[in-house]
This record gives structure tokens, C-alpha cells and sequence, in this order.
């Protein structure tokens, strides 16, 4: 694409009050040749973007510069359409809102976001989208229990062709042999007839294509490509399909480890799944009988967490007993009651069916003449208690996901061979050999473990952010959770899937950069297989041959740039973010001299976090050092430690990379984006003490969007250290 | 307050009569929030607060529950029934626990007896006579409490003086008959209530 | 003909997940929200349990999918006045409220620096104030000024509008009503706190050092009114001791008999707030069950092995004020200790729970509501569906589980509507 550049230059919000106007059009006329540059007092009114336009239709403009606000505000206004690539210099948020007006630093500071822009928009394309042959739309789910019965019907109900695997011959899972099952809907006080025969008739009905005593022997491909290979009955089926929702379940605690409540010793003292069967084949005869809560969960000797579901369904088999005999006695020993939500009104229903809640824990179970005593501490009454002539004790013994039964994979060789070189590297998440979907992945065969087995997205506000692209985990394989829950959460990865598999057909990224039409490119010839790519991508995106070629997935990217900052070579790039897009934005700063002590900074800020925090430090007028420079990146990850080289070698005292919060509470949407940077720059400490240049010199920082208040300090001391280390020696001699 | 460490051994059959009492079902639906300990005008002088009263019934201590002042210091102020966060009409359930503490002889309280006296005065009359009330309340308590009421003599003659204190027993309500119909049905409709 | 557009009510976090989700699947959506900015309750969210991570960077991400997606439409100050038809082509009314600043608003804040009127902030829960015409908060999208009718002095001032270089102030805009045909509903007007003063014995509104949850939110954020410090509102010192009571109005007959959920996370979460603010204070949390459900119970693990607080069971009966120190009396059967305690706090935060919207104002279609006022959804008119918090209390990340759920649903409405 021939590309005619425009500029424009908005002089509202004070902006040509504080600012040389005619010096920024000059800079991009005379120094940058732009085809047009224009000034308005009101560029986002009506009037200022119909001269946009007309410059568009009439003028041929493609490509446009708009100084003035943030990108943050008016990105609609200033949307023409796919085929014109628009850059924003934020002169407002980010310059004059603080830094003082009529100042030379200021100005210089304005003008070096012109060049900026103008630079980055000569380095990039319109990206164009990547098209799968033989896409499919098929969704599937992996597992034929409550969950993935329901996620099936959703994902069939939405008009999509939908295929469920099942290991089991039947279908149900965990609550097909359940007796009945807890309210689903208002009032919430009744039980419910077991759903399961109904789902399975609707998925049938609805089309869904079932395989039971089925497995998955692999899956390759990636999003609206999955090849996957279906053993069943000694044979193989192949399927390709869009997306996967992986609804495999849970497995109760195992209750041999719970000696302690008499498990295994004494044989009336039986597990939640066995007291549900028994009660369905109509073998339930007891009078008296114990529920033990957190059998096992909320233990850090065996689950430290709560497993979610253990006191409804606790409450719902109590209600067994009296629902059998209103006479029976029925105990409930607990550490908190957890009927969340409208279940308070299942709690209360239980306790008016006459049910006692005992608050404490179990100290001791014993048996004699057949029967079962317990001993307790009761905390309301501030006391030990006793109770005796159970018939059957029950214990609530938690669930495990089945994603977390498996062996781990090795990565010992590597990390290894990695600390036998001193190096620093960033350790993959764990992927346990479940043995569900066998992936085709260079990263492993399944999706990789958050916590305590669990598959399950790290972000509050995105439950579903996948770090497998086009693999959405659901129910309680991916979190503890009640029925209530499970049945929404069926449908909500249904919803993802059916999302990816729309976008992926549109050559689109999903979540979070979703829309985005850019993917890596590979310039294979000057590969030199070093793999930093196919292990550093968070995604798994790239496979990699035998001679360690990378083999890059599209459809599976998310776009963040990892693979492109991690390659020493340079050879991947997007068509709108690119190492030399960066590089020659970092180029096109101007150094003044050191003899006019004006130090320059560069700043590579995440965009995520970072860029609205500054923005942030805008609004609220909070001035800061004039001598830095800021550029946005993708991920801190897509750092590439050339742009380190291209900034010494330009004369700048320092480089600071401001990026999301890494550790157990990471923010990074890219997994590890701001820590593989850091890892990055250790690793080139040594080379700039090597060129007489002070590592220190390079260092990088975590923000938040809510640090924004600590901006300017940050910066300000930042700027106070280089000053101690004098001037980049460097510096005149570019 | 019970503070020993000997366990407590749990036992439903005195929660069960308990419960089938006119509003004892209610007390089922507890949850051991302890908002009527806190709600109770008379809290401080209760041997036990309802929530533990209540607790006591569930473990099935019955002389424990029986022997608590807890429902005779009830002033049915009813705070703690408009607050119970379950609604638990508590005032109702201290109503009849004492009944059935009277009616399994658990009648120490000099509540206790001040209840049957009125409760004869109210059944023979129709209405309260106030002196009628004192009498029977304190042939109740036997002859030692008779010379203690000698002691709240400056009291009645003030009553007397300020009208408060009528000397001789009123008429009889008309239809004294139908009265005794009327109690007789309510106590019929309260014993089938309470299975 | 059946319509494929959605339209979302409600664009709380709940109702934005609902509207991006379906957007993204590619369908045409419109989102209702009364406010004057999305975002809802979670902009007043200081940090989300259990990351201790602001709900601005998820927000700004959503903002930034709205911004690069034009299948979404939104209208702020809106509220939904008919519903009419049936699954696969509603027709709506939605009445704009006038907001007297237009679209040409750049959001520079002139007008504020001239406005002589002053309003209760409704954002920080009226803990401080801001001028009649405002920007609803830093974060605010879209970011416009909104003038308040009630504070405005009117057309008589008319500063602002003599400053504003861009002919945004429009004090005579009077409310507009559209039409809109839509395929499926998606009802997420979410929650509103309980209101505390219906908590007489907790003292709330008689005395000024008993606040809410909510507040206690907007008193940590580093954009509320005490710039993030924690303090005791009667003087504006720091505390030396605070109590959390939890059920307050939640789990109660006389109030909201359903529990809200969230609240005992909030309190443990508010728990480290105030002891990163002061490593001493005394920090109390009066439960009756402590309801860390899942993986959160990692969370309440986390505080009570780092935060150093007290966890008395039992439900607090009263707060009483020492009128003279403005101290404040929790008075609570410890049942652990089996006796009553009385103890004297700074501050003490009422853990107020979840009362969905439609307790107060109901859907315009016939609809099923549970005895909290929660909306049950798809029950009588097919085509129209709760998510989120009008639903069920849910904390956050359940709700945009729900939400997104819920776009499916709406979703296939649209596809049976075709059919």
C-alpha cells in the first residue's frame, strides 16, 4: 500500500496554548515529509474530523496522524474505517496535562511524539487476516457428566454442530448416579429430581454426536483446525474441530487417606459418592446418621481448599435420610456452613426438617457393637461432645479435578542444564499427563495446571481466559464448584468456544486482544533454532520440528509479541508491530548533546496497565521528568533486547521498562510477560558493563493501573540515579 | 454457666418434646447467631441466652434447660423476636417453655408461681384481682415467703392509697360459662397445633 | 423477521461481559445504562479479592474491546421503559436522560473550575462532594461531563457554558425516547447495597463512624475522598482498631434472607487494606459462618495467617456510640468464649449485602422474582434472561462466568427466533 500521510494536530484543551504549534508542523512537513498536516482548535468535533474525512475521500489519505488526546478517549471518533491506519500522539494525557507549558523540555517533548508517530506509521502495514483452509465450526466437549451435557446442548441449542466424548459407556458422569440432586431454581428448598435422563435425551434430540467408552487418543491443529483422534472400541475416528470445551470432572477426595475419621476401619463410615448410590438403589436403612463436612477439604494436610459443593450436597443427603424416615436421627458436623447465595434457604429447610448443624470438628470416630460414636468439639456450646449409635457416618470428602491425576511433565533436564549455565529462565506453568485431550502441543499435552490440579484461568474479571487458545475448561475440572455453578459455567465455555470459533473463521485473536488481524510472521531463512520462541510462547502456539524449527500455529496466538522479543535473530514479526517499528520510533527520539545537560529516558510500557496509568498521572495533573520518552508495547514480553542496544547506541541514559506485577498474583494477561523481560535484561547486564555502560542504567519496574499517584516519584528518582552515573558515554557518538 | 470439660453427650429425645411444642418447631431453624443474646433487655441476669438455651435443647439437656431462669426473666419485650434473623418467635417459645417446665414440675421460679396465680385468678374470675393474685402467689410459695411479704407492706398501702390496690375482689365477668368454653377450645386447638 | 441484535440492560461488569461476549460472537448489541458512565458497582471496587488487583485494569480492557469493536452500542443515562413482542423481535422504549453536555465534550474540565454549585458525591456514597457539573469519576467511559439537574443552578449561572470552548453545555436538553427491535434481552441491572439504616441497632446514620462495606471501599481507592487513607469520619484520624460486622441485613428474615456471598471475602479483603495502612490496629470480623467457598478459602487461609485478625462467632448485637470520644460498643455473644463481650472500636464496617434492583423497580414484562426481589430467569418470557448479580448474589468472577452464560442464551434466543 502506497501510503499518503496526513497529520493532524489538535490545539484544543490547551494544547496550542501550551504548545508551539507551527514548530510541530514543521517537524512533520519539513523533518518527515508528511503529505498534509493540519492544525484545529476542535479536531473530535464535528467540523475537525469532517476535514479528516474529506482529506480521506478527496486526498487519498491512508494513513493519519491525529496529535491531540489520548488513544484511550475517542477512539470512535477517529475510526475510519479498516483501510486507513490512524496513529495517536498523545500530546494531551501525556504532555501537556504533566509537564508546564511554554517549556522548551515540553515542546521537545511534543515533538519527539510526532516524530514518533510518524515513524511507527511508516513501519507498519494493515494487517491482513489469516485464513484456515478447511476451517471447522464443530465444538466439542470432552466429558458426557452434568457439565458436559449441558455445555453440549448449549453449544447445539447456538446452532452448532457439536460433538461429546465420553469415556464412560453411558453418560452422566459424577451426578448420573445421584438419587436426586440439589434446587437448581427458586425456591431453592426442594429437591430435584435427577436431571441427567432428561439432559441426555435433549442432547440427543438436539443432534449432538456422542461417542461413549471413548477416548482421545490426540489433538492437533489449534482453533477452527483441531484434528482430533477418538479411540472407541479398539478403533479410531477422526474429528476436526473448532474449539474444545474440557468438562472432565472431578473425582471425590480419595477417602483412604481420611484413617483419622475412621475411613477404611469401619465399614458403616462411607463416602459421599457411596451414600448416594446407596440411597438410589434404595439401600438406605439407617436411623442415625453422621454428615462429616470438610473431610479433607479445608485441610492443608490433604485439599487445602473448600471444595464448594460438599455442604449443599451434605444438606441435600441429610434430607435423604429424613425425606426416608422424618423420625431418623441426623447430624451435621461442620467448621462453617458455606449455603451460599439462596442456598440459606435450602440450609433453613434442612434444619426445619429437623437436621442438627453441629459447629466443630470431629476428634475421634469409634465403633462398637456395629455401631458408630463420635467424638466432637462443639463450638457454639464451648465443649467436647459426644454422640453415639450411628448407623452410618458420611463423610463430605471433597473433590479433585481429573486434571490433576497424572504425572508431571519433566522438566528437571532443562532447568538443569539452564542452572548449570547460570542462566536465569522463566519456569513453564505445570502441565500434569491427564491423559484428557493429548495435545499436539511443544508445551505439553494438556491445558496447564493453575492451582491444586485445577486448569482454570488466573483473571477475575476473564474466568475464561484460556492458556490454551480455543480450550475452555468448565464445571468443576476447572474450579470447585456447586451444580448452581457448574450448569452456568457449562454454558459460558460453550460461549467461548463458539466466540473462538467465529473469530478464528474472521482471521481474528480472541481475548484479550481480541479483533486483532495481526499474527507473527516467520522469516525462516535466518533461523537459527534456537527455540526461545517455542518455549517462551505462552500459548503453545509453536510446534516445533525435529531440527528444531519453529512451527507456528496462527490460530492459537494471541498476538502478544512474546515469540518476537525473544528472537535473537529478529526474524518474526507482525504487520503492524515489528523490532524495527520499535526500533526506529526509539531512533527517531532526538538526544540533545551532553553539553546540554538534557538526559533522555525511554520508557517501554505495557499497554495493558502501564500506558492508562500514565494516562492516569495526566488527569490528574501530576507533573514529571520532561526527559522521558514513552513507548507502548504489546507485552513486556515482546521486548527485544535490540531496542536496549538501539537506545545506548542513541545516546539515552536510560532505559526503564514498566510492566504488570509478576509472582503468585501475576496481572500479566500474557502469563509472564513483564518477567521473562526482566529475565531478559539480566541477561544482558553483563554486556553493558562489558561497553562501559552501568547496567543500572536498564532496569524495570512493575505498575499497576492504580500506581499512577507513584508515577512521577518513580520516574523522578529514576532520573535523580542516572544523573549520579553522569551521562550515557555514548552519547555523541552516534 | 456449664464450663467443664466432661463431654456433653448428644441425645434428640427431650429436643424432640421440645420441638413438638406449639412454637417449638421454630427453634429448629436456628442458626447459632446469637443476635437474641445480645437483643435481650434482661441478658445480663439470664443464666443462659437463648441461643444457648436453645443449644442446650438440641444437645438434650433437659434439666439444664428446664432449670434455667432464662424464659422466667423473659419480659416478652418481643426485641428479640422482631430481630431473630430466622424468625424465631422467641417470646412465644419462652412462653411455652415455661409452661411445660411448670407442667413437668420444673416450677421453682417464684415466677413460676406467680403465673399460676394469675392464671387461677384470670380462669375463676374472668378478670385479675390484684389481691387475689398476691394471695394465691404467695400460698403458693409456701409460709416462709408469707412473712416476706410483710416486707413489701409500704408498697400495697401506697397502692391503696393511690387507687391502685381495690380491697375487695371484683364481680365475676358475665358469662363466666362461656369463658370457660372459650380457654377450653383455645387449649384444644393448641394441643392439636403442637403435633 | 427476526432480529440477531441483543440488547443488554444494565452495564455493570455483569452487563458489559454480556454485551462484549455476544459482540465478539459477532452479533449487534445494545447496552442500557442508567448511569452516566459504564462500569458499575466494581468502578467503586477498590482491589477485587482474592489478587488484591484493581478492578480498573479488567474495566480498561473491557473499554478497550468496546472501543475496537463496532457492533456495540451503548447508551448511558438510559433506563428501559416498554418491552413489547416476543423472543426474537422486542420492541423497546428507551428514554435518554439528559445529561446537558453533549457529545462534543473533550473532557477538559473547564467547566468544572467555573461551576459555583455543589453536589453530594454519589459515587464516594456522598462521603465528600463535587461541583453540579462533574466527571462521575477518573476512569469514567465514556469520559464526559454530566451535569446534576438537582445541584445546577441552571440556565440563570450558565457558567459552565460560557467557559466550555466547545459548545458542549446544552442546560435545556430535554429526555429523548428510541425505539429499539431486538432478537433477546439480557437483564443485568445488578445490585444495590442494603441499606443500612434499616439496621437500627448497628447505628448506622446516627453515628458517623459506622460505615458500610461499600464506603469502607471507596475510603481505601486512592480516587475517593480521603485519598485512600483509612480513617474515623467524625475527625479524620487514624485508627487504631476496627470491627467488621458480617450478616448485615444478609441471611436475615427481616431483610435480605439470602446471603450475599461476597460479604466475608470483602471484610477479610477490607481486613488488608486496614492492615497495610496500620500495621497495629486491632481488627475484629463478628460471623456467623465464614463463607470462603472454593479457592478462596486459600484467601481467608492467607489473612488469617498475614493480617493478624480476630475472628469472634457470633453475630454482633448492637453497636452503641460513647458520645464523647465518638467511640464505638460491639456488643456480641463471643459463643467460642460463651460470653458476652463488649469491646470499643474506631470504626466499625457493616458487611451489607446484596439487594438485587429489582427488589426496587421491576422489569417492564412479566417476569418471576424470588422473595429477595431476585429476578428468575427466562421463567415467563422466554427471550429474556438475568445475569449477574439480579440473579443470584455472586462475587465477581462468578458473575462474568454467569454473564457469559447468559450471552449464549440470548444468543440462541436469536437463533430460534430465526427459525
Amino acid at each position: 500500500m502506497e501510503k499518503k500521510i496526513a497529520v493532524y494536530i489538535c490545539t484544543g484543551c490547551g494544547i496550542g496554548d501550551a504548545l508551539d504549534v507551527d514548530a510541530l508542523s514543521n517537524v512533520a512537513l519539513k523533518e518527515y515529509k508528511a503529505d498534509i498536516c493540519k492544525t484545529d482548535a476542535f479536531l473530535c468535533g464535528k467540523d475537525g474530523v469532517a476535514v479528516i474525512k474529506n482529506d480521506i475521500e478527496n486526498e487519498g489519505v491512508n494513513t493519519v496522524v491525529v496529535a491531540g488526546c489520548s488513544s484511550r478517549v475517542n477512539a470512535d471518533v477517529f475510526n475510519f474505517g479498516p483501510n486507513v491506519i490512524v496513529e495517536r500522539a498523545n500530546l494531551r494525557e501525556q504532555v501537556i496535562w504533566c509537564h508546564p507549558a511554554d517549556d522548551e523540555d515540553t515542546q521537545m517533548l511534543a515533538e519527539d511524539y510526532i516524530r514518533m508517530a510518524l515513524v511507527k506509521q511508516k513501519n507498519m502495514n494493515l494487517p491482513e487476516p489469516y485464513q484456515v483452509e478447511n476451517l471447522s465450526k464443530t465444538i466439542m466437549v470432552v466429558g458426557g457428566g452434568f457439565t458436559g451435557l449441558t455445555a453440549a446442548l448449549e453449544s447445539a441449542k447456538a446452532g452448532y454442530r457439536t460433538v461429546l466424548v465420553e469415556k464412560e459407556d453411558k453418560l452422566g458422569g459424577y451426578v448420573g448416579k445421584m438419587y436426586k440432586q440439589v434446587p437448581l431454581k427458586p425456591p431453592f428448598t426442594d429437591l430435584e429430581e435427577n436431571c441427567i435422563p432428561g439432559l441426555v435425551k435433549a442432547v440427543e434430540e438436539a443432534g449432538v454426536k456422542v461417542y461413549t467408552s471413548a477416548t482421545i487418543a490426540k489433538t492437533a491443529g489449534g482453533p477452527g483446525m483441531f484434528d482430533v483422534t477418538i479411540n472407541q472400541n479398539g478403533g479410531t475416528v477422526e474429528e476436526r474441530v473448532g474449539a474444545i470445551v474440557l468438562a472432565t470432572g472431578a473425582r471425590p477426595y480419595d477417602a483412604s487417606k481420611l484413617a483419622h475419621l475412621g475411613f477404611g476401619q469401619y465399614e458403616n463410615v462411607i463416602t459421599q459418592s457411596a451414600f448416594e448410590e446407596m440411597v438410589a438403589a434404595g439401600n438406605m436403612e439407617a436411623g442415625k446418621v453422621a454428615f462429616i463436612q470438610c473431610a479433607g477439604s479445608r485441610d492443608q494436610e490433604h485439599l487445602p481448599y473448600c471444595s464448594a459443593a460438599c455442604c449443599v450436597e451434605s444438606i441435600k443427603q441429610a434430607l435423604y435420610v429424613k425425606e426416608k424416615n422424618p423420625e431418623a436421627n441426623v447430624y451435621v458436623y461442620y467448621k462453617d456452613i458455606r449455603s451460599n447465595g439462596q442456598y440459606e434457604h435450602f440450609y433453613k429447610k434442612a434444619q426445619q426438617a429437623g437436621v442438627i448443624f453441629i459447629k466443630g470438628d470431629v476428634t475421634a470416630i469409634t465403633e462398637s457393637d456395629g455401631q458408630l460414636a463420635i467424638e466432637a468439639d462443639d463450638k457454639t456450646m464451648g465443649t467436647t461432645s459426644e454422640a453415639d449409635e450411628f448407623d452410618l457416618v458420611v463423610l463430605a470428602n471433597g473433590m479433585v479435578p481429573t486434571a490433576a491425576f497424572g504425572e508431571m511433565i519433566e522438566e528437571e533436564a532443562e532447568e538443569e542444564a539452564a542452572a548449570a549455565a547460570d542462566e536465569p529462565k522463566v519456569v513453564g506453568p505445570t502441565i500434569i499427563k491427564s491423559n484428557m485431550l493429548n495435545l499436539e502441543y511443544r508445551q505439553g499435552p494438556e491445558l496447564p495446571e493453575l492451582k491444586y490440579g485445577f486448569p482454570d484461568s488466573h483473571y477475575i474479571c476473564f474466568p475464561y481466559e484460556t492458556r490454551r487458545t480455543g480450550i475452555y475448561a468448565a464445571g468443576v475440572v476447572r474450579a470447585p464448584m456447586d451444580m448452581l455453578s457448574a450448569m452456568e459455567d457449562a454454558a459460558g465455555a460453550a460461549l467461548k468456544a463458539v466466540q473462538c470459533v467465529e473469530a478464528t473463521a474472521k482471521g481474528e485473536a480472541v481475548h484479550p486482544r481480541s479483533g486483532d488481524m495481526s499474527f507473527p510472521e516467520f522469516n525462516m531463512n535466518r533461523c537459527t533454532q534456537c527455540k526461545r520462541c517455542t518455549e517462551e510462547c505462552p500459548f503453545g502456539a509453536i510446534n516445533e520440528d525435529e531440527k528444531a524449527n519453529p512451527l507456528p500455529n496462527p490460530t492459537r496466538c494471541r498476538r502478544c509479541g512474546t515469540c518476537m522479543g525473544a528472537c535473537p535473530e529478529r526474524i518474526i514479526s507482525f504487520k503492524n508491530y515489528s523490532v524495527p517499528m520499535i526500533g526506529n520510533m526509539v531512533k527517531a527520539i532526538e538526544v540533545p548533546e551532553e553539553l546540554d545537560e538534557k538526559p533522555r529516558i525511554l520508557v517501554f510500557a505495557c499497554e495493558n496497565d502501564a500506558m492508562p496509568a500514565l494516562d492516569m498521572a495526566g488527569i490528574n495533573r501530576l507533573q514529571y521528568n520532561p526527559w522521558v520518552r514513552i513507548i507502548p508495547v504489546r507485552c513486556l514480553g515482546s521486548l527485544n533486547l535490540v531496542w536496549i542496544n538501539d537506545a545506548m547506541a542513541k545516546g539515552f541514559d536510560g532505559v526503564l521498562l514498566m510492566g504488570c506485577k509478576h509472582g503468585d498474583d501475576y496481572q500479566c494477561h500474557f502469563m509472564k510477560g513483564s518477567e521473562l523481560a526482566e529475565i531478559r535484561l539480566s541477561k544482558i547486564s553483563e554486556t553493558l558493563n562489558r561497553l562501559g555502560l552501568e547496567s543500572e542504567r536498564v532496569r524495570a519496574t512493575t505498575v499497576n493501573i492504580m500506581d499512577y499517584d507513584k508515577i512521577p516519584a518513580m520516574l523522578d528518582e529514576f532520573a535523580e540515579e542516572l544523573e549520579e552515573l553522569g551521562p550515557n558515554p555514548m552519547k555523541d557518538f552516534q | 454457666m456449664e464450663q467443664n470439660n466432661k463431654p456433653v453427650k448428644y441425645d434428640l429425645t427431650f429436643a424432640r418434646e421440645i420441638y413438638s411444642l406449639e412454637n417449638g418447631s421454630y427453634i429448629k431453624q436456628c442458626m447459632q447467631c446469637g443476635m437474641c443474646a445480645i437483643s435481650c433487655a434482661t441478658r445480663e441476669i439470664m443464666d443462659y441466652s437463648p441461643r444457648q438455651l436453645f443449644n442446650l435443647i438440641k444437645l438434650g439437656k433437659k434439666d439444664e434447660v428446664l432449670q434455667a431462669n432464662t424464659m422466667w426473666h423473659c419480659t416478652s419485650c418481643c426485641t428479640c423476636k422482631a430481630r431473630c434473623p430466622r424468625g424465631v418467635p422467641l417470646v412465644d417459645v419462652m412462653h411455652d417453655l415455661k409452661k411445660y417446665a411448670i407442667e413437668n414440675g420444673y416450677a421453682d421460679y417464684p415466677q413460676a408461681a406467680f403465673y399460676k396465680a394469675f392464671w387461677s385468678e384470670v380462669a375463676g374470675r374472668g378478670k385479675v384481682f390484684e389481691g387475689g393474685v398476691t394471695g394465691r402467689y404467695y400460698l403458693i410459695r409456701g409460709l416462709d415467703e408469707v412473712k416476706k411479704a410483710m416486707d413489701m407492706k409500704d408498697v400495697g398501702i401506697n397502692m391503696l392509697k393511690h387507687g391502685r390496690l381495690p380491697l375487695l375482689p371484683p364481680k365475676k365477668v358475665k358469662g363466666m360459662g362461656n369463658l370457660k368454653k372459650i380457654i377450653r377450645k383455645a387449649q384444644e386447638l393448641q394441643r392439636k397445633e403442637a403435633r | 423477521m427476526a432480529n440477531k441484535s441483543i440488547l443488554v440492560v444494565g452495564g455493570g461488569i455483569s452487563g458489559l461481559t454480556a454485551a462484549l461476549e455476544a459482540a465478539e460472537v459477532g452479533h449487534e448489541v445494545y447496552i442500557v445504562e442508567k448511569n452516566p458512565y459504564l462500569g458499575g458497582k466494581v468502578t467503586q471496587i477498590n482491589q477485587y479479592f482474592p489478587k488484591l488487583c484493581p478492578p480498573n485494569c479488567g474495566l480498561e480492557i473491557n473499554f478497550q474491546r468496546i472501543r475496537k469493536n463496532p457492533r456495540i452500542n451503548f447508551f448511558t443515562m438510559a433506563e428501559v421503559e416498554s418491552i413489547s413482542g416476543q423472543e426474537g423481535n422486542f420492541d423497546v422504549t428507551v428514554k435518554l436522560n439528559p445529561r446537558f453536555v453533549n457529545e462534543n465534550c473533550t473532557g477538559c474540565g473547564k467547566c468544572t473550575e467555573a461551576c459555583p454549585a455543589e453536589r453530594a458525591n454519589a459515587f464516594n456514597y456522598g462521603l465528600d462532594k463535587t461541583k453540579a457539573v462533574y466527571l462521575p469519576h477518573e476512569f469514567a467511559f465514556p469520559m464526559k461531563y454530566v451535569i446534576d439537574a438537582r445541584a445546577c443552578k441552571g440556565a440563570e449561572c450558565g457558567k459552565c457554558a460560557q467557559v466550555c470552548e466547545y459548545n458542549a453545555i446544552d442546560l435545556n436538553m430535554e429526555p429523548k425516547t428510541i425505539n429499539l427491535n431486538v432478537g433477546a434481552i439480557v437483564w443485568a441491572t445488578g445490585w444495590d447495597p442494603y441499606d443500612a439504616n434499616k439496621l437500627s441497632y448497628y447505628g448506622f446514620g446516627r453515628y458517623d463512624n459506622v460505615i458500610t462495606n461499600v464506603m469502607m471501599e471507596r475510603m481505601a481507592a486512592l480516587n475517593g475522598p480521603t485519598k485512600g487513607k483509612i480513617v474515623r469520619p467524625t475527625d479524620g484520624k487514624e485508627i487504631k482498631s476496627v470491627a467488621f460486622i458480617q450478616c448485615a441485613g444478609s441471611r436475615d428474615e427481616n431483610h435480605l434472607k439470602a446471603c450475599s456471598s461476597v460479604c466475608c471475602l470483602a471484610s477479610l479483603k477490607h481486613a488488608t487494606y486496614v492492615r497495610e495502612q496500620y500495621p497495629d490496629a486491632e481488627i475484629c470480623i463478628y460471623y456467623i459462618d465464614i463463607r470462603a467457598r472454593g479457592k478462596y478459602e486459600d484467601f481467608f487461609t492467607k489473612v488469617q495467617e498475614e493480617a493478624n485478625i480476630t475472628l469472634i462467632k457470633g453475630k454482633a448485637g448492637e453497636v452503641k456510640e460513647d458520645p464523647s470520644t465518638k467511640k464505638l460498643v460491639v456488643i456480641a455473644e463471643d459463643q467460642v468464649a460463651q460470653e458476652v463481650v463488649e469491646k470499643k472500636f474506631d470504626l466499625v464496617v457493616l458487611a451489607t449485602g446484596m439487594a438485587p434492583t429489582t427488589a426496587a423497580a421491576k422489569v417492564p414484562a412479566e417476569m418471576a422474582y424470588d422473595e429477595d426481589g431476585f429476578l428468575v430467569s427466562g421463567a415467563n418470557t422466554p427471550g429474556i434472561y438475568a445475569a449477574g448479580c439480579v440473579k443470584n448474589p455472586l462475587d465477581v468472577a462468578s458473575a462474568v462466568r454467569d454473564a457469559t452464560a447468559t450471552a449464549l442464551k440470548a444468543i440462541q434466543s436469536t437463533v430460534r427466533g430465526q427459525q
